[in-house]
């Protein structure tokens, strides 16, 4: 199988040098922006309870929520609960080292491996997240004032809960990241299609004998 | 044959006629109007506020002897709250708490008369509601940011009524006051025989703190013993000066409804209350129960009297400050005066021969404008801004509207009344939407009518007051609404709703009580053996309070610091014991005292009297009166409790203790 030829502007070395920066840029920059969040509304909520999750904290009207869960049964929700909020600033500062040094080094291998991790860290997310919305929403207390039947809510989009309609959605803390994932991407594109770093001398000299016309 | 049944017919007639007069027929109700099918529907779309929506105005009105202040929404006329003031009022804990119960000493009731907005250049900030209380001598400021009441001041001394307050200088510098009733100054004992001579009046300057809204007690005038009666803050020109109306100028003692209605002119006291200021730190001053007190007769420019027709109730000044309008009472007119004219007759010493105790007596003719024959028992005044003014008459229970000056020369002073409209019965007060201030907004009047006579459904003989809502924007004045205001409504503040931002719960970042606790961890009972007290810090969320079992021995003095740990709107908890007689309502963030002697030996259920949430009722716990001779056992050897069941509330608790510094979890 051919892969098909980046072109000529990503094989030009300062551009995925740039563009490594940019995505380490955009992974630093995620770990201050929100991930995810959750909005609720009901009747007696109209302006809504938000919970918005951050990489490294969850903030939003979690001491309302919280009190509303406890009928339930529900866990309360508080920071030092989740490993996640210790483990991703140090992902996410990770993968920007890693574009870092692919940035200086322009190796396909590591443009691999830095992808990889970032494909790592996602699914480990996505499984985090949806195992977190899994537990908060199924291991209620057995001695909770209200009994009602376990719940998952959905990562994305609209959903009932009791009196509640939620809101969950994806945010720049996601998106970021991702954007910086396709940028690898592109960057490992180009390289492979070069097949491994362009050796500076070889370049050079293909570029003076391309502005000298051959002579016959 | 013909001219026979002619005259037949006519003397038949005339019989008919005859018969018919001398039948009892009711005359139509003089000034009333009928609402046409299309004004009907008009005044339900003007005054209709669908649910959900805003009411545009605040109406603060006046509670009367019921001691409080209630807040009504305009146009709807929906009554929303009531601000306990002078009386206790178990709905919001007031009277209960140490706090209020402190500022309520040992009275149990007021009378609220005027309530008066604080200003800023003359027209209302939104700060503070200052509020009379005529039995007890008092003045209570409302924070209109809570409107909860922060202060109450008093007994002032040297006041017996305080009625003629209380009304607020143009930049909130003074609250000024006066004393309703004359008594021997100091609470002093003189025989009722030497009232002429030895009881006094006293017109009072409070200090208002501009930045906390603190009143105290600056300076008093003595005066003669009139009954002082109404009174107005200047505006603009006349922004240093204030006005009292009194009546009894007679001195006189007895029926006063006979013996102070001799004369044909009674006074306007006109109080230069910046030459007041600067009295009262001169010698023309004796101290009386610990105020300054300025003989005005001794520091010149202080105070002027005014003569103003028989018995005036109401002065009121006009937004411009130029006017200053009397009403008459028991003469059918609205008395206008220049205040150019005033300070004309001042600067030039254009006085009568004879003298008040020593107090300059203006010559009448020198400052008078105007007697504008408004009608029947004229009380009060408001304005619209539009140059119209508006007198409420008591006797025809009507409201008058009439064109302020400038007037042209020989202009019939009938003509200036330009419209008049019934209302059901015998107005007090009136107020329009901002009609105290140097700008009226002129769209809404509400007429505050002594007496509603059966208009309502039948609820016995204790009837209520009727409340009348008219709109001023047009060309005639129109009666869109009525309602039935909480007792007695005297005067009010119509206060457009931009101008009042209140917060919706007490942010914890502003909490000062040290007593205050934020987690269930942080709930403490401790007692002091030697002392038989128990102190305790009492922690309240929905849907529980920490402890929910408090030990005490009988006759321990118990004291509790209940926080209210909500940080959500209306999330309000009660404290209620059974049995005791005690309850306070802590609302979300806020955190109060309750302090009683455990007298009673028992068990006594204590549980969140304010709804809260579908656990409301769970939200209980006990207090355990051990009798005398029965030992404590939740009581370690140094005295503190031991708190059971901690371990079922920590996690909520952990969160909502727990403060990150990116950002915070609560």
């Amino acid at each position: 199988m051919r892969l098909l030829p980046a072109p000529p502007m990503l094989q030009r070395p300062v551009v995925q040098r740039a563009l490594l920066l940019v995505a380490a840029g955009l992974l630093v920059a995620a770990v201050f922006l929100p991930l995810w969040g959750m909005t609720l509304v009901s009747v007696q909520y109209p302006e809504g309870l938000r919970m918005v999750v951050y990489p490294t904290y969850i903030t939003g009207d979690i001491t309302e929520i919280n009190l509303l869960n406890k009928a339930i049964g529900m866990k309360p929700i508080f920071n030092d609960y989740f490993l996640e909020l210790k483990v991703l600033p140090v992902a996410f500062a990770a993968l920007a080292l890693l574009c870092v040094v692919g940035a200086f080094i322009r190796r396909a291998w590591w443009s691999l491996l830095s992808l990889s991790a970032m494909v790592a860290l996602g699914g480990f997310g996505l499984w985090s997240m949806r195992h977190r919305l899994w537990q908060f929403g199924n291991e209620l207390s057995a001695t909770a004032p209200m009994t009602i039947d376990p719940f998952t809510p959905p990562m994305i989009g609209s959903n009932q809960i009791a009196q509640f309609a939620t809101y969950s959605y994806f945010s720049w803390g996601t998106t970021l990241p991702l954007i910086a994932g396709g940028l690898v991407l592109a960057v490992l594109w180009a390289q492979l299609g070069t097949g491994r770093r362009p050796n500076r001398q070889r370049a050079r000299a293909k570029s003076v004998s391309e502005l000298q016309p051959a002579r016959s | 044959m013909t001219s026979f049944s002619l005259g037949w017919r006519v003397a038949a007639m005339a019989a008919v006629s005859l018969l018919a007069a001398c039948g009892e027929r009711t005359p139509d109700v003089p000034g009333q109007r009928t609402m046409a099918t299309g004004d009907v529907q008009k005044a339900a779309l003007a005054t209709y506020v669908k649910p959900g929506d805003l009411d545009e105005y605040y109406l603060f009105y006046s509670g009367g002897h019921s001691g409080q202040v209630s807040v009504a929404g305009v146009p709807s006329m929906r009554h929303i709250v009531t601000i306990p003031v002078f009386a206790p009022y178990p709905g919001t804990g007031y009277g209960f708490d140490e706090d209020s119960r402190r500022m309520l000493g040992d009275f149990t009731w007021g009378d609220v008369h005027h309530p008066a907005a604080s200003k800023t250049d003359g027209d209302y900030d939104g700060r503070w509601l200052f509020v009379n209380d005529n039995a007890n001598n008092r003045l209570a400021r409302i924070d209109l940011r809570d409107m909860k009441t922060r202060q109450i001041l008093g007994p002032i001394p040297n006041t017996m009524g305080n009625h003629g307050s209380s009304m607020v200088t143009n930049n909130t510098e003074y609250l000024l006051v006066a004393t309703r009733f004359s008594a021997p100054l100091a609470g002093n004992y003189e025989p009722l025989e030497q009232y002429a001579a030895l009881y006094k009046g006293a017109v009072s300057g409070i200090r208002i703190d501009p930045q906390t809204g603190t009143m105290s007690v600056g300076w008093q005038i003595m005066t003669p013993p009139f009954n002082w009666d109404l009174g107005a803050t200047g505006k603009g020109p006349s922004n240093d000066w204030a006005f009292w109306t009194s009546y009894n100028s007679e001195r006189a003692t007895g029926k006063l409804e006979v013996t102070a209605s001799q004369r044909d002119r009674d006074y306007i006291a006109i109080v230069n209350w910046k030459n007041a200021e600067r009295a009262a730190t001169g010698n023309a001053t004796t101290v009386s129960a610990g105020v300054r007190v300025i003989d005005p007769a001794r520091a010149p420019g202080v105070m002027y009297l005014l003569p103003c027709g028989k018995s005036p109730h109401g002065v009121d000044v006009d937004p411009s400050g130029e006017y200053v309008v009397c009403s008459g009472k028991l003469q059918p007119t609205a008395t206008v005066y220049s205040f150019a004219k005033i300070k004309e007759a001042i600067d030039k010493r254009d006085f009568e021969s004879e003298m008040e105790d020593g107090i300059p007596v203006i010559k009448y003719n020198s400052a008078v404008v105007m007697e504008v024959p408004v009608g029947l028992g004229p009380l009060h005044t408001q304005f619209d801004g539009r140059g119209f003014a508006y007198t409420s008459l008591y006797v025809e229970s009507a409201i008058a509207k009439w064109k302020l000056p400038p007037y042209a020369a020989n202009v019939d002073p009938k003509s200036l009344v330009v419209d008049k409209i019934a209302v059901q019965f015998n107005i007090g007060h009136l107020v329009t939407s901002h009609g105290d201030t140097r700008r009226p907004r002129g769209d809404y009047m509400i007429a505050m009518n002594k007496m509603s006579k059966g208009r309502h459904l039948n609820v016995g003989p204790s009837q209520p007051e009727s409340s009348q809502l008219i709109t001023i924007g047009g060309a005639r004045m129109e009666m869109i609404y009525e309602a039935y205001t909480d007792p007695e409504p005297h005067f009010a503040q119509l206060i457009h709703r931009d101008l009042i931002k209140p917060i919706e719960f007490y942010p914890r970042s502003e909490s000062r009580d040290r007593n205050a606790i934020w987690a269930p961890d942080g709930a403490r009972v401790t007692r002091n053996a030697a002392r038989r007290t128990v102190e305790g810090k009492v922690y309240a969320i929905r849907s529980y309070f920490e402890p929910g079992r408090i030990q005490v021995q009988q006759g321990d003095t118990v004291i509790l610091h209940i926080t209210n740990a909500e940080q959500q709107r209306d999330e309000i908890h009660g404290f209620g014991v059974v049995g005791y007689n005690k309850n306070i309502v802590i609302d979300p963030g806020e955190t109060k005292t309750l302090r009683f002697v455990a007298d009673r030996a028992g068990v006594f259920p204590y549980y969140c009297t304010n709804f809260c949430s579908a656990l409301h009722q769970e939200m209980q716990g006990y207090l355990e009166v051990m009798p005398a001779g029965r030992r404590l056992t939740m009581y370690d050897a140094s005295g503190v409790m031991r708190i059971d069941g901690r371990a079922a509330a920590r996690g909520v608790a952990a969160a909502n203790a727990r403060r990150t510094p990116a950002g915070s979890l609560d």
